[in-house]
Parts: structure tokens; C-alpha cells; sequence
């Protein structure tokens, strides 16, 4: 049940792998994308934006992960349609 | 000395208000959360007021502060399963302070902020530090997030040795009676990816992945089980929780609204596995207001230490008497009603304001513990409301 020290080095490594991969397919399936500023009309309305809701949608958050036994994977700040 | 306190006060805050660039911003909000049910019931009132202020186009701070205002008996105590009522409550009253800042470096397409919290209650303290950095790539179509937090908390407990499991009958002496209380520590590594994606004017997307690893002590100091005994529950010490997110928003023309659907999946070292789906819709009405209604769906398996009956079915060294460790699934339905205060025709809100909005939101959420069981008796609270009001201002 508990990690012992001598295999956390390995799925160090293979959570670096993964960030790594995530970075890689963000930056060239991003690039495949063209929008243009122009575009961002209904980009930047706030129901179209991450984490818009701030304080009400956190402190939604913070009941949520004492209701529930997950946590993260949740909406970062920002990002995406230039309007931040 | 208040009054010249609160002149000092005064000018300090015009003056950085007066330096601030147009992304400042100030919010001011309130949630009462309630959940009952049987003799097991919690209200919690949580404050919260929220500054960032832009001193320069490159430099932003933020200070925070929230309260969990804390009454009622959500403990259950188990202590003789063999009653007729099993279920009886230790009653909690507590107020749980948490203050956040930071500070930001703001460039012409990537940022980088650093910040420290500290919260802090009577069994339970808490001090972070976070690191992030995101950038705009593509047009600032796309945007990647990395951030990282460092925390390390302290748990009040009962100062028990190897093998002994007493629970904490009440937070009396925390944290200063060495004697009679222990300090346990919970250290925690959070690391969290974000990638966000416009693919096209109307379809947006943001996937996030998390990692967390926990070491120190993970239990309610104050939660028995019955094993023959009554004996306060017991956690394995290292914990790693891995999840990953997925949500597109799509804006439907004709109607003026968003739709927005997401998706999570959730695995940890405790053999928790869990699935959540959300879907919500957002209708944007004129005179700058909008109403958003949602509805989410959670499900998960059990810990792998956890049993509904230790006496009978012992599950291992660990024992444990959360039951958001066992089996549950719970169903969230939410409204949200925003109103943006119109600007005149200078730009301005209510004279001097870049933006005000109003905010409340109302939610219910339902959960069900099929195989969780006081004694013989069901969970009894399965139903809490969640409802916020707020406000924030841009200037």
C-alpha cells in the first residue's frame, strides 16, 4: 500500500514523461488551430471562459473535495482565447 | 491611534488604487453550506474577500482571505455499534482562517506568479507555497499552465504510541498542551498541467492533469471504528492521487448561450477509481445578465483498506471510518445567476468602476453510500445545500 523510496524515483521519471508528452501534443496540435484575434468575438464572452466563475465556483470546489475521495483535474486560470 | 490606523489605512489603499493599471480587481462573497440529516448535521458559513491589484503592466500582487465559520455534529462516533442508536455525534464549533498572497511578473504573452498561504484552526494548521507559470502560444490561441504547491500541514491528535488508537475527544490543548495532545505531520506535493485550446470562434477546450503525493497523517483524529473496540481510524502514511480533465465549451449563435460539457477520471494509490461528468448551459440575456444551470454526476469505488464491518470482513492493517473512502455516487444540480452592471457611455460603472458584477449561486447535491453503514443504520445526512453570494469589482 505505501511507496516504498526506492520506486518513487521511477514514477518520478514516468510522470515527467507524461507532462513532458502532454507539453509536446499541446504545442503542436496547438499550432494546427487558427483563429484569428478578429474571431474572439464569442471567445471572450465569460461563459466562454475557464475559471470565470471565481469565488462562488472555488469555494464550490473546496466542498466538493471534502464530499468527495478525488481531487484535481479541475479548471486552471486562463488561457486559450487570448481574452485574459 | 484607530483613527489615524485607519487614515494611514486610507491613503495606503488610494494610493495603490491610484497606481493600479486596468486589470485590478476587488471581490467580496459569502457560502453557507448545509448538510443534515438523523443527528448528524453541519453549517458552515465561509467569508471570503479577495484583492489583485496591477501595480505595473508586469507586476500584479493578490492577497486573500476566506473563514470556515464552522457549528453543528457531522462526526459520527462509534463507540458501541450494539446500541439501539448506534449513531451518536461529537459536536463541532470551530473557525478556520486562511490567508493567500502573491505576487505576479506579468510579459507580453507569459507570466509567472509565486505565492504563500497559511490557514490555520484549532485541531489543524496549514502553510503552502505555490510556483506557476503559464504562456500564450499561436496567436495566444493556445495556453499552457504549469504550477506546483508545497504544503505542509499540521493535525492535532491524541499522543498515542505504536499500536494505539485513541481518537481525540475534543480540541482543548491543541497545539500547546504537549501532554495531552500530539502534532502529527502531513506533507503534500501537488503538481498540476493545464493545456487550453481555441480551436475555432465558437469551440474552446481545456485539459488539465494533476498529480498529488501525501505523506504524514491522513485520518480524522476524531473518527473511531469498531473492531471489538472502538479505535480511531487508521490511514496508510503515503498517498499518490492522479487525475486528468477534459472540458470543451461550444457557443451556440442562435441562441446566445454556452454549453459546456466536462469530463474527469480519477485513480489513486488507495485503489480509489472514480468517474465525473458535468454538463451546464449558460444563457446570456441582455442587460448584462446571465444564468447558468448545471448538473454533475460522481461515482467511485472504494478504498482498498476499506470494509463496512471490521469485526467481520477486516480489511488489513488500515481501517477507516470516512465514507467518502467506501463506494458512493452523488449528483450535483446548480443555478447561477451573474449580473454585469452596465457600463455608461464613458465606459464606466457606477462612475468610477471598469466593471461590477453580482453573483448567487444555489446548489443541492445528493449522495448515496450504498455500501457505508452505521451499526445497521444508513448514512443519514446525504443531502447538502450549497448557496453563495458575491461581488466584484474591476477598476
Amino acid at each position: 500500500m505505501q511507496a516504498s523510496p526506492s520506486s518513487s524515483s521511477p514514477r518520478r521519471r514516468g510522470l515527467l514523461t507524461r507532462v513532458l508528452v502532454f507539453v509536446a501534443l499541446a504545442t503542436v496540435l496547438g499550432a494546427c488551430a487558427t483563429v484569428r484575434p478578429e474571431e474572439r468575438e464569442f471567445l471572450a464572452e465569460p461563459a466562454m471562459t475557464f475559471s470565470a466563475g471565481g469565488m462562488t465556483d472555488a469555494h464550490q470546489e473546496h466542498v466538493l473535495n471534502n464530499r468527495e475521495g478525488s481531487y484535481g483535474g479541475g479548471s486552471a486560470k486562463g488561457g486559450g482565447c487570448g481574452c485574459n | 491611534m484607530q483613527l489615524a490606523r485607519m487614515l494611514l489605512g486610507t491613503m495606503v489603499a488610494t494610493a495603490f488604487v491610484g497606481s493600479a493599471h486596468a486589470d485590478s480587481r476587488f471581490a467580496l462573497g459569502t457560502t453557507v453550506f448545509r448538510e443534515s440529516g438523523g443527528p448528524l448535521n453541519m453549517l458552515v458559513i465561509a467569508p471570503a474577500a479577495e484583492t489583485s491589484l496591477e501595480l505595473l503592466d508586469e507586476l500584479a500582487v493578490d492577497a486573500n482571505w476566506t473563514a470556515d465559520i464552522v457549528s453543528g455534529a457531522s462526526v459520527a462516533v462509534v463507540d458501541d455499534p450494539g446500541a439501539v442508536d448506534t449513531i451518536t455525534s461529537a459536536s463541532v464549533a470551530d473557525i478556520r482562517h486562511a490567508f493567500s498572497g502573491g505576487v505576479e511578473f506579468r510579459g507580453e504573452s507569459t507570466s509567472l506568479r509565486g505565492g504563500m498561504g497559511y490557514a490555520f484552526e484549532n485541531d489543524y494548521r496549514s502553510l503552502s507555497f505555490d510556483l506557476s507559470a503559464r504562456t500564450e502560444l499561436f496567436d495566444r490561441n493556445t495556453g499552457l499552465q504549469l504550477a506546483y504547491t508545497r504544503g505542509l500541514d499540521d493535525v492535532c491528535d491524541a499522543p498515542n504510541a505504536r499500536g494505539q488508537f485513541q481518537r481525540l475527544d475534543s480540541s482543548v490543548g491543541c497545539f500547546k498542551d504537549k501532554d495531552t495532545r500530539a502534532t502529527r505531520d502531513l506533507n503534500l506535493h501537488t503538481l498540476q498541467g493545464a493545456w487550453s485550446q481555441a480551436w475555432t470562434p465558437v469551440l474552446t477546450m481545456q485539459t488539465t492533469v494533476t498529480a498529488q503525493l501525501l505523506n504524514g497523517f491522513q485520518g480524522n483524529p476524531y473518527r473511531a471504528v469498531w473492531n471489538g473496540s472502538a479505535s480511531q481510524e487508521n490511514h496508510p502514511e503515503n498517498r499518490a492521487r492522479y487525475s486528468a480533465g477534459l472540458e470543451l465549451r461550444l457557443w451556440i449563435k442562435p441562441l446566445n448561450g454556452a454549453l459546456s460539457a466536462f469530463g474527469r477520471a480519477y485513480r489513486d494509490t488507495w485503489n480509489i477509481t472514480s468517474l465525473t461528468t458535468q454538463l451546464a448551459y449558460e444563457q446570456v440575456i441582455s442587460g448584462g445578465l446571465r444564468i447558468r444551470g448545471s448538473g454533475r454526476y460522481y461515482n467511485q469505488t472504494a478504498a482498498a483498506f476499506y470494509s463496512d464491518n471490521y469485526v467481520l470482513q477486516p480489511a488489513g492493517q488500515y481501517f477507516t471510518g470516512d465514507r467518502e473512502l467506501s463506494s458512493m455516487r452523488s449528483l450535483l444540480l446548480g443555478l447561477k445567476v451573474t449580473w454585469a452592471v452596465p457600463s455608461n457611455d464613458e465606459g464606466y460603472v457606477l462612475g468610477f468602476l471598469n466593471s461590477f458584477e453580482l453573483v448567487a449561486s444555489f446548489d443541492l447535491l445528493k449522495s448515496w453510500f450504498d455500501d457505508f453503514h452505521y451499526g445497521t443504520q444508513n448514512v443519514p445526512n446525504t443531502l447538502a445545500l450549497v448557496a453563495s453570494l458575491g461581488l466584484q469589482a474591476g477598476f
